[in-house]
């Protein structure tokens, strides 16, 4: 059975909070490490996998909507076990890829 | 240096005396003994052949190339506990630390007792330790220690803590290149020296189940790397894939019994600590660790490339992110924990990969927080200006005050928890309900299954258990040689 692709369900979630984590992170480099990120989710074991797109899937319809990312912003700061390993996983994901890519990356994201 | 006997890629159709699942410590062990005892061996491997050197050890491409699903594996669990296996020829073993801990004697008398291993002299099997340490070049480092290395002998020296620089399987050039060593992992030793002796290694071949009737199998359903769909036929199986593949093929297969129910691990916690000075070493780990409360607790340190010390202050990004401009004075250190949860790993119906979970107990969570404690004040002690934990909420640490403040906040819920060390899902012996195989590995109720990997370990060794899991796969291995795989 072909799998669903990751990028679609979580590109648009993790170009937000890296655009919010590192604000001055280049563009082209956002979207290297936003590809790296839909990559490694699409090779993770079967059962992850499907958790991390259903969590996916309502992070992006929250995001669809006027106001999402606020909506999205509180929820992760919910102490919910399981959708709080949503964004934890994003953001480690793109921080090990852009520090071990672009060492010299400042806190925000700029380049040195 | 590729072995001197050519990895094939499998094919559709093959068939061997002895199929051995897993090319790791346990397999490529198990492949050579029975290899040089004059059985047709065919060890096939999921992963690919990856030459050392072609990889920068703890990279996220090695992390790709040769971990399974990319090194993100989580055992799911409050807190969920990160774990990754290798998925390569050598198995982990050509991605772990090489550090190396001969199996601890009363740990062995244990689990003979405890397990009911019969035919189990601890010490026969500390004497195949003496032969694997020297098959494997197990030795200590030449010339001087890396600083990060050094951070942990000077913090524990100063605490009256017990330390000590930790052999590896390696090889050194000269007498003064630490850095220039050479893993000593199973693509260097035991596969090369099982192929040598006739057995054939197979790679890109995962195998999906075992075909099974009455207890005994005869031939094993895979998908090679193409994702074409084969057959392998063969009169006995040795399943080494390690503590969750073996079970997961086992579940898949419909043999069941106690396999899977009980998953030990050393969780473990981290923190990165700076330093005045530059000491990152970003593709090797500090071969100190601290034992003065072992075996239930120990220090060590870990690999700390600059992606790795941005994900240890991930947790409390918006107060420690400024810290990652200083990456080259920062290391990540790590206490581990022996635990006393309990993890299972399922098969489901329909998906490719089992279910992991893991459950700590109240008394791991106190440790866990207490070995943070101490493994803070241990930096501080080896002069480090501020250190930082890994776990939401954490406030940075400078001073013995803010270990006790960082004490109070720490809570395993909002740690990320980790572990390399995975084993006890197909425990050995002749213990009724609580062990998966019988003293020598074969499966209960099968005829010619055999797991030898780290399943079989019957609990967590409270040290590093690959040297344990060389030892017990030889014993076993060469007890099916010497009675032709019938039952003794």
């Amino acid at each position: 059975m072909p799998q669903v692709p990751a990028l679609p369900v979580v590109g648009s979630f993790a170009q937000r909070l890296l655009a919010t984590d590192l604000p001055d992170l280049p563009t082209a480099k956002r979207n290297e490490t936003v590809g790296f990120v839909a990559h490694r989710i699409d090779t993770l074991p079967s059962f992850t996998r499907f958790g991390v797109l259903v969590l996916g899937s309502v992070f992006r319809t929250l995001l669809a909507v006027p106001g999402g990312w606020t909506a999205v912003s509180v929820l992760m700061k919910l102490p919910l076990p399981l959708v709080a390993e949503y964004p934890r996983l994003i953001r480690s994901l793109s921080f090990a890829y852009v520090w071990e890519h672009w060492p010299s990356t400042t806190p925000t994201g700029a380049s040195t | 240096m590729p072995p001197d006997v050519p990895v094939q890629r499998a094919t559709v159709a093959m068939d061997a005396e002895v199929l051995v699942i897993g090319s790791g410590a346990g397999g490529a062990t198990t492949a050579s003994v029975l290899a040089e005892a004059g059985f047709d061996v065919l060890v096939v491997e999921e992963g690919e052949w990856v030459e050392q050197g072609s990889v920068v050890p703890f990279s996220l491409e090695q992390m790709d190339r040769q971990y399974r699903a990319g090194g993100v594996t989580v055992a799911l669990g409050l807190p969920s506990i990160a774990y990754t296996e290798g998925r390569c020829a050598g198995g982990g073993t050509e991605v772990n630390s090489g550090l190396y801990w001969r199996p601890p004697g009363d740990v062995l008398e244990r689990w003979r007792d405890q397990f009911q291993i019969v035919d189990f002299d601890p010490a026969d099997l500390l004497a195949i330790a003496d032969e694997v340490e020297r098959d494997i070049s197990v030795c200590t480092a030449p010339g001087a220690y890396s600083e990060p290395s050094e951070v942990l002998r000077r913090g524990a020296d100063k605490l009256g803590w017990r330390n000590g620089e930790i052999p590896r399987w390696m090889s050194y050039p000269s007498a003064d290149d630490a850095a220039g060593g050479q893993r000593q992992s199973m693509t260097r030793t035991y596969l090369p020296r099982a192929m040598r002796a006739g057995a054939r290694l197979a790679v890109g071949c995962r195998v999906d189940r075992l075909v099974t009737r009455h207890g005994t199998a005869a031939s094993a359903l895979t998908t090679l790397a193409d994702g074409s769909k084969g057959t392998i036929t063969f009169r006995h199986v040795f399943v080494c894939g390690g503590a969750i593949q073996s079970p997961a093929l086992l579940q898949r297969s419909g043999i069941h019994g106690h396999i899977g129910r009980s998953l030990a691990v050393h969780p473990t916690v981290k923190l990165a600590a700076r330093f005045a000075d530059s000491l990152n070493v970003p593709d090797d780990v500090p071969v100190h660790q601290v034992k003065e409360f072992a075996p239930h607790l120990s220090f060590g340190g870990s690999a700390s490339n600059p992606g790795l010390v941005a994900l240890t202050l991930l947790d409390q990004w918006p107060t420690f992110r400024n810290a990652i401009t200083q990456w080259e004075q920062m290391s990540v250190y790590y206490a581990a924990i022996t635990s006393e949860g309990l993890g299972k790993v399922r098969s489901v119906p329909h998906m490719k990969d089992p279910i992991v979970t893991y459950g700590l107990t109240w008394r791991d969570r106190a440790l866990l927080r207490s070995g943070l404690a101490r493994l803070a004040l241990l930096m501080l002690e080896a002069g480090a200006l501020e250190v930082y934990p890994s776990f939401k909420g954490a406030p940075s640490v400078r001073n013995r005050r803010d270990v006790a403040t960082m004490q109070q906040a720490f809570s395993a819920t909002k740690a990320s928890v980790m572990t390399v060390h995975l084993c006890s899902t197909v425990p050995m012996g002749e213990l009724e309900g609580r062990t998966g195989a019988d003293s020598f590995g074969r499966v209960h109720g099968c005829t010619n299954i055999f797991v030898n990997d780290a399943s079989l370990l019957p609990t967590a060794p409270g040290v590093n258990p690959q040297a344990s899991v060389m030892a017990f796969a030889i014993r076993n291995a060469r007890r099916f040689a010497a009675t032709g795989g019938r039952r003794a």
